[in-house]
C-alpha cells in the first residue's frame, strides 16, 4: 500500500499513562489504509483501548512516530481529534443529566467549529442528517439521561459522525445494544467503510461483523501479537488462536 | 448604581453587593454542580479566608491576598496529586485542612497580641461597612462570570457534559478548565468580604440545586440559578437590614428553604416518582 494511502501510520510506539512506570503499549507498529475496516481483539488489559486512545492523540507517546489523518499526533492531539470519532466503552448517564439528544450530537462538532465561534447553520443541519442516519431523529429534544442504554450508545455514536470523521475508534459499540441495534450498527459500518471511512473496532462479539475484508489486530501485554487480513467469519477464529500462542509461549 | 430605587446609601450598597456576588456565585453554581468540584470550591473558599486572615496579620490587602491564596489552591490540586501519589478528593482534604488552620492561627494571634481583630466579618460576612470600590469590583467580577460563560458555552457545556468526551471531539479541556478555575477563585474572593468563608459555599452551589429541580436543560440552569439567587439574595438583605438582622446568614437559610421547596414542588421528581 503506497504511504498516501495509508490513514494511520504508527512506528514503534511506546505509550505511558500519566506517572506509570513503565509503558503501556510498546513498540506498536501498525498501517491502515483508507477505507479500512479493523477488528482489534485480545484478553481484558491487553491494551486495546490504549492504542484506540494513542490513535486518537489523548495519551502522551513517549517514542516513536504517529501520523493520522497525515498529522502527528505527538505534534497536535486536538487537530487529529476534530478529524478522528471515538465511541468510548461503557458510557451510563445520570436521569438528571440536562442535555437533550440534540446538544449531545451537536458537540461532536465543537472541535471543528472552533475557540469562541457558535454553531451555524450547517452545523445544525448536519445534527439533523446524522440523527435521520441512524433513525433517532424522534428522540432529538428528549434528555438524553431518560434514554435507553441501546438509545444513549445510538446517540454517542452520531455525535461521533456529525464531524464526518475520516477515521472511526468504536470501543465495545455493541456492549449496549440488542441483536436488532447492532444488526443496524452494522449495516451502518459497513455503508461508512464503503464510503471510504476507515472504522476500528474494539469487540469481543465476532458473530456478526459487515461483510467485506476485514484486518484483524490481536494485542497481547500491550504489544500487537498478530495483524493480518482475513474474511468476517474467520476473525473469532484467528484471535483464538493467537491467545492459545501467546498462552503457550 | 441603585440609587433611584433605594435612598439610603448602606441599604443600597448592600443590596447592590449582594446582587451581584449572587449571580456571579450562582452562575458559577451550575459549573460547580454540574462538573462536580464542590469540594474543589470549598476548599477554595477557605484558602481564600486563610489569605484574607494573613493580609490582615502582615497589614497587605485582604482582597488581593484571598485572590492569590484561592488561585494557588485551584492550581496545586492537580500537581499535589500527581507528586504525592494521592487521589485528588485527599489532596482537597489536606489543603482544606491546612487552609483553616492557617486561617485560625492568624486570627488567634491577633487576638492574642491585643490588635482587636474580630474575625466575625470574615466568617459570616458584613454587608454594612462597603466602600463603593468594593460594590464596583463586585459588579466587574459578575460581568466576568457572565463573559465567561457566554464567550466558552460550547467548551464548558462540553467539559460539563463529560471530560473525556470533550477531550475526543477536539476541545482543549485543560487551559478552559483551569480558566474556570481561575474564575471561580477570583470570585471567591472577592465575594468572601461579603459573604463571609463559611457560608460562600451556599452560594456556590445551592442556586444550581434549586435549578436542577426545574430544568431540563443546562442553558436554562444558567438563567434560573442566577435569577433565584438573586430574588432571595435581594431579600435577605432588604429583611435583614429592615429587622437588624445578620444579611448573610438569613439569606442562607433563605436559599435552604427555597431549596426544600423546590426539592418537594419539583416537576422532574414526581416523573420519577411515577416511573418508579
Amino acid at each position: 500500500m503506497a504511504p498516501s494511502d495509508l490513514i494511520i501510520r504508527l512506528e514503534n510506539v511506546y505509550t505511558a499513562y500519566e506517572g506509570a512506570d513503565r509503558p503501556t503499549l510498546t513498540d506498536i507498529s501498525l498501517s491502515v489504509g483508507k477505507g479500512e475496516f479493523v477488528v482489534i481483539g485480545g484478553p481484558n488489559g491487553a491494551g486495546k483501548t490504549t492504542l484506540l486512545e494513542t490513535i486518537n492523540g489523548t495519551l502522551p507517546i513517549t517514542h516513536g512516530k504517529a501520523i493520522v489523518c497525515g498529522q502527528d499526533v505527538r505534534g497536535d492531539g486536538v487537530q487529529v481529534r476534530c478529524r478522528v470519532g471515538y465511541l468510548l466503552q461503557n458510557f451510563a448517564f445520570d436521569p438528571l443529566t440536562p442535555f437533550t439528544v440534540e446538544e449531545v450530537v451537536l458537540m461532536g462538532r465543537y472541535g471543528t467549529i472552533g475557540l469562541f465561534r457558535k454553531p451555524g447553520k450547517e452545523d445544525y443541519e448536519a445534527v439533523q442528517k446524522t440523527l435521520q442516519l441512524l433513525g433517532i431523529e424522534d428522540l432529538a429534544t428528549r434528555p438524553i439521561g431518560q434514554l435507553s442504554g441501546g438509545q444513549q450508545q445510538k446517540v454517542l455514536m452520531a455525535q461521533n459522525l456529525a464531524r464526518n470523521p475520516e477515521v472511526l475508534l468504536l470501543d465495545e459499540p455493541f456492549s449496549n445494544l440488542d441483536m436488532f441495534a447492532r444488526e443496524e450498527i452494522n449495516r451502518l459500518l459497513a455503508r461508512l467503510v464503503r464510503s471510504g471511512i476507515t472504522v476500528l473496532i474494539v469487540s469481543h462479539a465476532f458473530d456478526d461483523l459487515p461483510d467485506g475484508p476485514v484486518r484483524v489486530v490481536v494485542m497481547q501485554e500491550g504489544t500487537i501479537v498478530v495483524s493480518r487480513e482475513c474474511s468476517p467469519g474467520e476473525v473469532e477464529q484467528v484471535v483464538r488462536s493467537a491467545g492459545k500462542g501467546a498462552s503457550h509461549a | 448604581m441603585l440609587e433611584f430605587i433605594i435612598q439610603n446609601n448602606i441599604v443600597c450598597h448592600a443590596v447592590e453587593a449582594m446582587l451581584f456576588a449572587s449571580v456571579a456565585c450562582a452562575i458559577l453554581s451550575v459549573i460547580i454542580t454540574q462538573v462536580q468540584i464542590s469540594s474543589i470550591g470549598f476548599t477554595m473558599a477557605h484558602a481564600a479566608f486563610a489569605g484574607a486572615a494573613l493580609g490582615m496579620f502582615l497589614s497587605l490587602n485582604p482582597t488581593v491576598c484571598s485572590i492569590v491564596a484561592g488561585v494557588s489552591v485551584a492550581f496545586l490540586i492537580g500537581p499535589l496529586s500527581d507528586k504525592a501519589r494521592l487521589s485528588p478528593d485527599t489532596s482537597l482534604g489536606l489543603l482544606f485542612g491546612i487552609c483553616m488552620a492557617v486561617a485560625i492561627f492568624f486570627i488567634a494571634y491577633m487576638q492574642t497580641l491585643g490588635q482587636g481583630f474580630s474575625a466575625m466579618g470574615l466568617l459570616f460576612g458584613d454587608v454594612i461597612s462597603l466602600y463603593r470600590e468594593e460594590v464596583y469590583l463586585l459588579a466587574a467580577i459578575c460581568i466576568v462570570a457572565i463573559a465567561f460563560i457566554v464567550v466558552l458555552y460550547k467548551e464548558i457545556t462540553a467539559i460539563i457534559f463529560d471530560k473525556r468526551i470533550a477531550e475526543s471531539v477536539g476541545i482543549r479541556v485543560k487551559p478552559v478548565y483551569y480558566a474556570m478555575l481561575f474564575v471561580i477563585a477570583l470570585t471567591v474572593a472577592l465575594c468572601l468580604p461579603i459573604i463571609g468563608g463559611l457560608l460562600l459555599y451556599v452560594w456556590l452551589v445551592t442556586p444550581a440545586a434549586i435549578a436542577l429541580q426545574f430544568c431540563n436543560r443546562l442553558s436554562a440552569m444558567f438563567v434560573v440559578a442566577p435569577t433565584v439567587a438573586a430574588v432571595i439574595s435581594i431579600s435577605g438583605a432588604l429583611v435583614g437590614l429592615e429587622y437588624s438582622l445578620p444579611v448573610a446568614p438569613l439569606t442562607a437559610v433563605l436559599f435552604a428553604v427555597v431549596f426544600i421547596a423546590g426539592v418537594l414542588l419539583s416537576p422532574r421528581r414526581r416523573i420519577t416518582f411515577r416511573k418508579i
